[in-house]
């Protein structure tokens, strides 16, 4: 009931790697449509569109489904034993439900619209690195905090890109649903979309709190990826480049 | 003060609490404190273990209302059993509902005639946010200045588990730590510090990435003089 007429796609199942020439991604289109139950079909579709059309939600979506995931809250509060009413939990499931929403705002939005203006035409042919992004994202598992760090490099091919667009590639990709190896690579690949750049290399140090606060419990651990494409995976030189200057 | 109102109450006699706890309803003359004291016991074990299994549908079936609700497709692979596993996080994640103080203590209070200060510190400590439903983590240190009884040193760390496993709020999980030792132990003074970091600061809202809060609870001689303070500290911060 959340959104009847409006087109469900997976944003986050995608597994386009057209630089690679592998090109495996299928996107489920889920229509729902008032009263009846939504059917899935699958189709491949280009890689320009998936990357143009991933938003799934809209900022009318999300006030309209705000009471249902606050009564959720308000369900798992007393699941859990603890009382509804007392004064510290009153307004809980809202709170919860907003930051919940908030927690996944990646979904309201499209690379397309954040782009569109930024990219410049410069002479530039070296290597342009953006370090030390802070990123949080949530476990698609636990739906528990995920956070670390991305740095992000590329080797322009007469195009550059506004540098805090890079930033924001990585707010939009890690504000949702997510599991670590995915986010990267749809970093990548939204870069490599945008720039066609030469190469571009990714790589994301974070802590999983699913790992800290539960199951395992190993304070310290760090889960790190990577995603080199282009002449950062073939020029083990470039790579070595890359890699030193994020760790200096 | 209200520590020293305390131990007039234990020294009263412990079998009245005692009887508190088996009666949780009866609220007989005591004072505010030991009132307290009660309710406290009283919510302490506010969820049994038992029932945590027939809990888990009802959860399960919130979280994946609210997979929908934020926009996701819930029955794309990765989230297939994530209701499941959410629900289960959480009830770990609030675990200290089920335990209580009187139940990991009971044995391990020891008689030594032993009167310096004791200090556990840098416990890792989690729980979450009663507001947001986000984690806080930190550090907790523990001091206390024994009265001819000392605690298992790792029952200094539960009870922080306890306590930190559940929907809190850091002002209140600092005392909680700090009355129960105190309640448990009698000693001299107590004190407790805790240095946490709150996601719901971090990962929303005002979205400062380095801020820390800091809270402390003094009791008893901690309170009183200064020197036995510092001297806590002193230790606390020295490597």
């Amino acid at each position: 009931m959340e959104r009847s007429n409006q087109n469900e796609k997976l944003a986050t199942n995608t597994q386009n790697n057209s630089v690679n020439g592998h090109f495996e991604s299928v996107k489920k289109v889920r229509s729902r449509t008032s009263g009846t139950p939504g059917e899935t079909v699958s189709r491949a579709s280009p890689l320009m569109e998936s990357w143009k059309e991933e938003r799934t939600r809209s900022v009318e979506d999300n006030e309209t489904s705000l009471p249902s995931i606050a009564a959720a809250y308000s369900t798992i509060l007393s699941g859990l034993g603890e009382d509804p009413l007392r004064q510290g939990l009153l307004k809980t499931p809202w709170r919860a439900a907003t930051a919940m929403q908030y927690f996944t705002k990646g979904y309201q939005e499209k690379i397309i619209d954040i782009l569109n203006d930024a990219i410049f035409d410069e002479d530039h042919d070296e290597m342009v690195i953006v370090k030390d992004i802070d990123m949080f994202s949530m476990c698609e598992h636990h739906l528990v905090p995920i956070f670390g760090r991305v740095h992000i490099g590329y080797l322009p091919n007469k195009r550059v890109l506004g540098l805090s667009k890079l930033a924001r590639i990585v707010e939009i990709y890690s504000r949702r649903l997510q599991v670590q190896e995915r986010l990267t690579k749809q970093i990548a690949v939204a870069i490599t979309e945008a720039l066609q750049p030469a190469g571009v290399g990714v790589v994301i140090e974070a802590t999983h709190m699913c790992m800290v606060m539960r199951g395992v419990q190993k304070m310290n651990s760090k889960t790190v990826t990577s995603t080199m494409l282009g002449v950062f995976r073939e020029d083990p030189k470039t790579r070595d480049e890359f890699l030193t200057l994020i760790r200096s | 003060m209200e520590y020293r109102a305390y131990t007039g109450m234990n020294g009263l006699g412990n079998s009245k609490l005692v009887t508190d706890l088996q009666c949780l309803k009866e609220f007989t003359e005591l004072s505010v404190n030991s009132k307290k004291a009660a309710v406290q016991r009283n919510q302490e074990t506010s969820r049994k273990e038992s029932e945590d299994e027939s809990r888990l549908p009802v959860l399960e079936a919130a979280y994946a209302t609210i997979l929908r609700g934020i926009g996701e497709d819930t029955d794309r692979q990765g989230l297939l059993r994530t209701p499941a596993r959410a629900a289960k996080a959480m009830q770990f994640l609030t675990k200290g509902y089920h335990e209580s103080v009187y139940d990991i203590l009971n044995d391990a209070i020891f008689d030594e005639d032993h009167d310096e200060m004791v200090i556990v510190k840098d416990i890792d400590m989690f729980s979450l946010c009663e507001h947001h439903l986000v984690p806080f983590f930190g550090k907790v240190h523990i001091g206390y200045l024994p009265n001819k009884k000392v605690v298992g040193l790792s029952k200094l760390a539960r009870i922080v588990e306890i306590y930190s496993r559940r929907l809190q709020v850091q002002e209140r999980l600092t005392k909680q730590i700090a009355t129960a030792i105190s309640e448990a132990l009698q000693p001299t003074g107590v004190v407790v510090i805790i240095e946490a970091v709150h996601m719901c600061m971090i990962m929303r809202g005002v979205q400062k990435i380095n801020s820390q809060t800091v809270t402390s609870t003094m009791l008893g001689i901690f309170r009183e003089d200064h020197k036995t303070r510092e001297e806590f500290l002193a230790l606390v911060k020295s490597k």
